[in-house]
């Protein structure tokens, strides 16, 4: 394979993570990254606690990319998020201050806090990728990943994201308690937040970019495309599924697997990817019949993945 | 814990070779050659565990052969390309996988060559070879209704000593009774088919006397006397000879054992008989009259011409007869006549007087039985069996008032009066007519056939047959009129000839006879022509291949593979059983697989693989010899881990 750059490289990133940083958080790791290699967003949903910023400031730090935080609150303001224009009395005009949001990887913490305003703003930053203040259009950073959290069990004073909007996250995922061995092992050894802002990193932004050329380029068979419309087709039919998975979901899909099939060192997607990112990438988009809102649609995703055959041959 | 399967597997060859040996020296070289590379084949997959031969490739392999030898089919020596197909599909079977099916193939084809050996030869050795099949057989069907139930079945020790134990117990007991059986079964004395003998209510079957007078009426018996296996004779000649009565006393015939010397002369031409008498308490042989040459060792001669065993036996017998049917028998020498005119003391005055009357108008012998012959047939005598005149004088009676009676009558009154008119005569006991069997090709003789006639000796001529019951007014109805062969009687004799043919080849064994069906039937086969029969059923065979092709790729639609979906189906074989990875349906990716196997070989395996397929190419050569070669190592790698 000729590569401007190798997949080794990312596979090295999150291992490196997963092993000296982040034990079990293996899984969340995988798919931020999938994320950045896409140029897609995730949305962690998850109680505090259990690692959602530790795992954003270690990608950040092991990427070398820059950092953003906004800690979502009912009065963050969208001007908060964005920036703002500033009189700069010195030269005599306005200058723009970027808030937070220009930078390659911007943490939006408990996205459900902020109002439906500023949700909306943020939301469209992500999808048009440049912010516009004041008629002047400011484009984004090139890797430019979102990596929002969100608290599903406080619900007093949370504006939940519509579904129209959760569809704009490439990846849904939960980081979930780590096992009874490893969490005693990150008890007795502290937090790691020091630790991490001390990160070396092992990319750089320029060989993420060509590593996501790369990703684009990976091949996506006939068979795997059809299993991948299979999937989709066959959450559109479900019983306790009101609305299936949109076109774009499917673009995601393919989009997740081909970075997946990257990450695992080859230039093609096999089905095993698909069905490796599923769950992650399409549970989130689906829209329950009424009496089913709170089925579990990871279950859902799963339960059709493995209705349908994985094409062998 | 031992597993069922490889016990199968083993009792399967020792079987095949059980088979294979006894007819091995009677092969040629390429049946010798395909017996022994097929034994072999079996035995290294059976090792390796991996069947490259499939079962669909041993039947197509099978049809050319199976044409060259049905081509090969030769008039002279019909056996050797039978065997040789046999041979060859043992040899395949045992090449092959041995499901439950194939081995019971292989258990067939086995007893089938064994049983072919003993036609090249007759060896005590094949008794041995039978009582291990048999055995081997039966323990091999108990196993494989364990391997049917599960096929990695495995049993402990003691419970596989339990269930051989109870296999070899069938044959164990069988043999015995078997052998207690199998001679005294099919050789019973019972008619198989009461069908065309019901119990008799009064037997008319000659006696050892002729006595008319001595009941009014004569049931018919339709029970079989015997059967003759000849060419159709004329109706008018079916004179069966039985006994001879000699001695009168005027109203009864009896036999005089010590018959005076006489030595016919047969010049006319014989017909050969084989005769099927059916087991009774009499001696007296029949043969068509008059017999000339008797094949039978045990058979008494009288001068007479009559033939008895020397002591009744219970068995059936049979024997060869050449018999000279024209009637009329040439004597060397004179006869004794006074011994042939014997009469008693007094006989009815009527009697006498019509004797003295022939007397008076004939000068010969020959004269005087044309008169008795017209008197009688002038007389207005009726041929009946019921309404007989009875008593002491019934002769007399029936000669001269009733003139109405059976054979007896007719034949004792007109021996009477030839005796009384000077013409030596005796009475011949025996039967007339017979039913004539298409389909065996014999008469069948009932003892309602059952008729007495008279012999009479004419100077310068010798003994002749008169039947003075055809002299009978209305002897054409009874005795030319034939019977007309209504489809229930075709239908009788179609059952009968098989109850003749189990008679004949099963309850009177006779190898001899045994070696002239085979042939016949060789000689029948003679008279076939393979290749036009073969050209003839070409279409049809062609039909019904393209009919099972069209069936087979109906129900399996996946009968031609792609290099690819092969490999994958292997691999997902050995993937499911030597790593117990379900694999069924596509419910797991081959990318999960290799991490769940965590095998290197199924990892290079999937990563080659799949780089073709999820590619949309073709695995290239290389690539598929690749595949290939890890398949071979994966599978010794599992034979090691279980």
């Amino acid at each position: 394979m000729n590569r401007s750059i190798h997949p080794h490289a990312f596979t090295n990133v999150f291992e490196t993570l997963s092993r000296d940083y982040l034990q079990g958080k293996d899984e969340v790791l995988r798919l931020s990254v999938i994320a950045l290699l896409v140029g897609g967003h995730i949305l962690v949903e998850d109680l505090p606690g259990l690692g959602k910023t530790t795992v954003a400031l270690a990608l950040a730090g092991v990427t070398g990319l820059s950092f953003g935080r906004v800690q979502c609150t009912s009065d963050l303001l969208p001007s908060d998020i964005t920036g703002l224009s500033i009189y700069n009395r010195e030269e005599g005009h306005f200058s723009f201050q970027p808030g937070p949001i220009f930078n390659n990887i911007v943490l939006l913490d408990e996205i459900n806090r902020a109002m439906p305003r500023t949700q909306s703003a943020m939301l469209e930053a992500m999808e048009e990728r440049r912010v516009t203040i004041e008629g002047v259009t400011h484009p984004l950073p090139d890797p430019f990943m979102v990596f929002a959290t969100q608290n599903p069990s406080d619900q007093s004073g949370t504006f939940l994201l519509p579904e129209s909007q959760l569809d704009r996250f490439l990846i849904c995922t939960g980081i979930g308690y780590p096992d009874e061995q490893l969490e005693r092992q990150i008890i007795a050894g502290g937090g790691i937040r020091e630790l991490v802002s001390n990160l070396v990193p092992l990319v750089t932004s320029a060989e993420i970019i060509a590593a996501k050329k790369e990703v684009h380029a990976v091949y996506l068979s006939d068979k795997v495309l059809s299993y991948i419309h299979n999937i989709i087709l066959a959450t559109r039919r479900h019983d306790l599924i009101l609305t299936g998975l949109s076109t774009r979901a499917a673009i995601n899909l393919a989009q997740a697997a081909k970075a997946s099939a990257f990450l695992c060192g080859r230039d093609y997607v096999a089905p095993d990817d698909v069905k490796s990112i599923a769950v992650a990438v399409c549970a989130h988009r689906l829209i329950m019949r009424n009496e089913m809102t709170n089925a579990d649609r990871g279950g859902v995703v799963r339960t059709i993945i493995s209705s349908i055959a994985l094409p062998l041959a | 814990m031992v597993a069922i399967r490889s016990l199968t597997a083993i009792l399967t060859y020792v079987i095949g070779l059980c088979g294979m040996i006894p007819l091995f020296p009677w092969l040629s070289a390429f049946p010798r050659v395909i017996l022994i590379v097929g034994l072999l084949i079996g035995l290294w997959q059976d090792r390796r565990g991996e069947w490259l031969l499939k079962p669909w490739m041993q039947n197509v392999a099978i049809v050319p052969v199976f044409i060259y030898y049905a081509l090969q089919f030769n008039r002279t020596n019909p056996a050797q390309p039978v065997i040789s197909v046999l041979a060859v599909m043992l040899a395949v079977r045992l090449s092959g996988e041995k499901s439950v099916r194939h081995s019971l193939q292989i258990y067939t084809l086995s007893m089938f060559c064994l049983a072919s050996s003993s036609l090249f030869d007759l060896n005590p050795v094949f008794l041995i070879y039978l009582g291990l099949l048999l055995f081997l057989v039966a323990l091999a069907l108990v196993l494989l209704t364990f391997q049917n139930q599960g096929h990695d079945m495995t049993v402990s020790k003691p419970d596989l000593k339990r269930i051989i134990f109870s296999a070899l117990l069938m044959p164990v007991l069988t043999v015995p009774l078997l052998l207690l059986f199998f001679p005294i079964m099919p050789r019973t004395q019972m008619p198989l088919w009461h069908f065309l003998s019901p119990p008799p209510t009064r037997i008319t079957g000659y006696s050892d006397a002729v006595e008319p007078g001595s009941q009014s009426s004569i049931a018919e018996s339709r029970s079989l006397a015997f059967r003759a296996e000849m060419p159709r004779q004329v109706q008018k000649q079916l004179y069966w000879r039985g006994t001879v009565f000699n001695w009168t006393d005027g109203n009864k015939w009896t036999r005089v054992n010590k018959a005076p010397t006489e030595q016919a002369e047969f010049t006319g031409q014989t017909v050969r008989q084989l005769i099927y008498p059916e087991p009774s308490a009499v001696r007296t042989l029949i043969a068509l009259d008059r017999p000339a040459v008797f094949a039978l060792q045990r058979a008494l001669r009288s001068p007479d011409g009559v033939f008895e065993l020397s002591r009744i036996t219970s068995g059936r017998l049979s024997y060869t007869v050449d018999s000279q049917t024209n009637g009329v028998i040439a004597q060397r020498n004179a006869i004794n006549r006074r011994f042939y005119t014997q009469l008693p003391d007094l006989l009815p005055s009527r009697i006498n007087d019509l004797a003295s009357e022939i007397i008076s108008s004939g000068e010969d012998d020959r004269t005087r039985v044309a008169l008795l012959e017209n008197y009688f047939r002038n007389g207005g005598y009726r041929y009946s069996t019921v309404d007989l005149v009875t008593g002491n004088r019934a002769l007399e009676q029936f000669l001269f008032n009733k003139k109405q009676g059976n054979c007896e009558f007719f034949a004792s009154s007109f021996a009477l009066l030839l005796r009384a008119a000077g013409v030596p005569c005796r009475l011949v006991g025996g039967y007339l007519g017979g039913e004539y069997n298409d389909f065996g090709g014999y008469y069948l003789v009932t003892d309602a056939k059952a008729h007495v006639w008279v012999e009479a000796y004419i100077e310068g001529s010798g003994w002749e047959r008169i039947d003075p019951s055809s002299f009978a007014a209305n002897a054409g109805e009874v005795w030319v009129a034939s019977r007309s062969r209504s489809l229930f009687l075709r239908f009788s004799m179609a059952l009968d000839s098989l109850n003749y043919f189990w008679n004949r080849s099963v309850i009177s064994y006779d190898f001899e006879q045994q070696v002239n069906i085979a042939r016949q039937v060789g000689s029948r086969l003679q008279g076939i022509n393979p290749s036009k029969i073969l050209l003839n059923f070409v279409p049809y065979l062609a039909g019904i291949i393209l009919l099972a092709i069209l069936l087979f790729a109906v129900r399996r639609t996946s009968i031609f593979h792609t290099r690819e979906q092969r490999v994958l189906s292997r691999f997902l074989e050995i993937v499911e059983r030597d790593f117990s990875i379900s694999t069924a349906e596509g419910g797991v990716g081959l990318f999960e697989i290799a991490s769940l196997a965590d095998n290197s070989h199924v990892s290079s395996f999937v990563e080659i693989y799949a780089g073709a397929v999820y590619h949309d190419r073709r695995l290239t050569d290389d690539e598929y010899l690749t595949l290939k070669h890890i398949l071979l190592s994966l599978n010794s790698f599992g034979s090691k881990i279980s």
